[in-house]
C-alpha cells in the first residue's frame, strides 16, 4: 500500500477480500490445504507470493488490484485495506524456466529435480508436483530418457516457440475482450486514428508481449520480441502502441507503461523494518508478491477513455 | 531470508461454515478496521434505479453497481486465525465469509465499463490465456 502523508499505517489488518478460482477451495480431491508460499519471481528474481493448491497439483498467481483511497464494507464491518486480490491458475513452467536456464549454461542433460532447487526458496521443488510441470517440460527443454530416468536440458529454441504460442493465445484473448468491452466505451467523440489493420495487429502483439514479459527475465523478453519479428524500440515512449497515445490525462505514462521498469522498480522493493509480524507478512504480500491489477489495465483505460 | 520458508495455510474446509456476506467497495479510505452499521446507514438508504444504485454517504453522492464474480470464481473473505508471534512461523487463514457479487461505488461518476474494478474482473480470462496449456 502506498503510504499517504498524514495517514496512520494500517496495522491491525488481518482480513483480505479475495476472488479465487473455485478449484482453490475444492476440498474434495486432496487432504492437504492450499498454501500461500513465496517463490522466486522470474522477472524480478526476488520473492513473490504464489499459492500452491491442495496436494500441490496446481500453482496459482496472487495478484492485488488496488486503487488509491478505497476501503471495503464486509457485512457489518469496515476493512480499511481496499485491495481486491485475485488468485488465478498459473503455468508453473514460468517459475521453473529460470532454474533450467541457469543449469543449461553447463550444457548437460540433468534430472530436473536436481535443477529446480533453491536454498532461498525451498518451496520451489514443490513446483514439480504440479500436474502440468513434468508433462510440459518439453516446451522449454530437450528430453532424454536413459534407463527409465528422464533428463532435461534447456532449449532456447523450444522456449521461444512456446512463448510465441503464449503471445498468440494472449492476442486472441485480448481481441475477444476488446469486442465485448469496446462497444460500451464508444462515445460521440471517439475517433479511430488507426484504421490500418497491420499496425493494429502489431499493437496487440506488443501488448501481449508486455503481458508475457511479466513472467520472464528481461533478456528472454528481448529475445522473444526478436522472435516475434518486432523491432526493439529504443525509448519507452515509442514502445507504446499508437492506440495508447490517445490519452487524455497529462500524467507521464512512460514508467507505468514500460512493463519491465514498473516491475523492477516496484516489486523488488523490500518491506521496511520495524513492523509487527502480521504487517511484515502483509507487506510481503503487498510489495513483493503482487502487481497491482491497474498495471495491466491502465493503458487500456487510457486507450478507451475518449 | 528464512522468512521465505514460512507458508500461510488456507484452511479450505472452513468455506463450509462461511456465511454469504454483502461487500461494498467504497471510494474512500476509511482509517478503521472493525464493526460498522453498514445496513443501517448504507443499505437502508440506497436507491435502486435500473442498473445504477445511488446513496448519500457522509453527504457525498455515490453511484454504484453490482458486479458478479467471473465464472468459475468465488469471492472469499480471508481472516487470519491464531496469529503467530514471529514471522518465521507458519500462519493460517480461514475463509470467514463468501460472496458471489460485490457492489462498488464511485464518487459522483456513474458506473461504467472503464471503471478499473470492472476491468479487473476480466483478469481471470486474460490470465487463462497467459497461463493455460499450449498445444504442441
Amino acid at each position: 500500500m502506498a503510504a499517504k502523508k498524514k495517514r496512520t499505517p494500517n496495522v491491525q489488518n488481518d482480513s483480505w477480500v479475495v476472488v479465487a478460482a473455485d478449484s482453490v477451495i475444492d476440498t474434495q480431491k486432496h487432504d492437504s490445504d492450499p498454501a500461500f508460499v513465496r517463490l522466486r519471481n522470474p522477472l524480478t528474481d526476488a520473492a513473490s507470493l504464489y499459492m500452491l493448491g491442495s496436494g500441490d497439483v496446481q500453482l496459482y498467481e496472487v495478484k492485488a488490484f488496488e486503487e488509491d483511497f478505497h476501503s471495503w464494507f464486509v457485512g457489518q464491518t469496515v476493512q480499511r485495506d481496499g485491495r481486491l486480490i485475485f488468485v488465478t491458475p498459473m503455468d508453473p513452467l514460468y517459475l521453473i524456466l529460470p532454474y533450467l536456464i541457469k543449469s543449461g549454461k553447463e550444457g548437460k542433460f540433468q534430472p530436473v529435480d536436481q535443477v529446480v532447487m533453491d536454498e532461498e526458496f525451498p518451496a520451489c521443488s514443490r513446483l514439480l508436483s504440479c500436474t502440468r510441470s513434468l508433462t510440459s517440460l518439453h516446451h522449454i527443454a530437450e528430453e532424454k530418457e536413459v534407463g527409465g530416468l528422464k533428463f532435461h536440458r534447456y532449449s532456447q529454441e523450444r522456449t521461444m516457440n512456446w512463448l510465441k504460442k503464449k503471445v498468440e493465445r494472449t492476442v486472441t484473448a485480448l481481441k475477444k475482450r476488446n469486442i465485448s468491452v469496446g462497444e460500451g466505451v464508444k462515445s460521440a467523440t471517439f475517433i479511430r486514428v488507426k484504421p490500418d489493420a497491420d499496425s493494429h495487429e502489431e499493437d496487440y502483439l506488443r501488448y501481449a508481449h508486455g503481458l508475457i514479459s511479466e513472467y520472464i527475465s528481461e533478456d528472454l523478453s528481448k529475445a522473444l520480441l526478436k522472435h516475434l519479428g518486432l523491432p526493439e524500440l529504443t525509448s519507452p515512449k515509442e514502445t507504446e502502441p499508437p492506440s495508447k497515445k490517445r490519452k487524455l490525462s497529462d500524467q507521464p505514462v512512460e514508467a507505468e507503461e514500460d512493463y519491465t521498469k514498473f516491475n523492477s522498480a516496484d516489486f523488488a522493493r523490500k518491506p521496511p523494518k520495524k513492523m509487527t509480524a502480521a504487517q511484515k507478512t502483509l507487506a510481503k504480500v503487498d510489495k513483493t508478491g503482487m502487481k497491482p491489477m491497474s498495471s495491466f489495465f491502465s493503458p487500456k483505460v487510457k486507450a478507451e477513455k475518449k | 531470508m528464512s522468512c521465505n520458508t514460512s507458508v500461510t495455510r488456507l484452511c479450505a474446509p472452513s468455506v463450509g461454515q462461511a456465511q454469504q456476506v454483502t461487500v461494498h467497495l467504497m471510494p474512500c479510505e476509511i482509517e478503521h478496521n472493525g464493526p460498522a452499521l453498514v445496513s443501517q446507514y448504507l443499505t437502508a438508504t440506497t436507491k435502486d434505479n435500473k442498473q445504477e444504485k445511488m446513496v448519500s454517504f457522509r453527504g457525498r453522492g455515490l453511484k454504484g453497481q453490482e458486479l458478479s464474480c467471473p465464472q468459475g470464481y468465488s469471492g472469499l473473505v480471508l481472516k487470519e486465525i491464531n496469529k503467530p508471534g514471529s514471522d518465521q512461523e507458519d500462519r493460517t487463514v480461514k475463509v470467514s465469509s463468501v460472496f458471489d457479487k460485490l457492489t462498488y461505488w464511485n464518487l459522483e461518476t456513474p458506473p461504467n465499463s472503464d471503471d478499473t474494478v470492472v476491468m479487473a474482473m476480466d483478469w481471470p480470462e486474460l490470465a487463462e490465456a497467459i497461463h493455460g496449456p499450449v498445444e504442441d
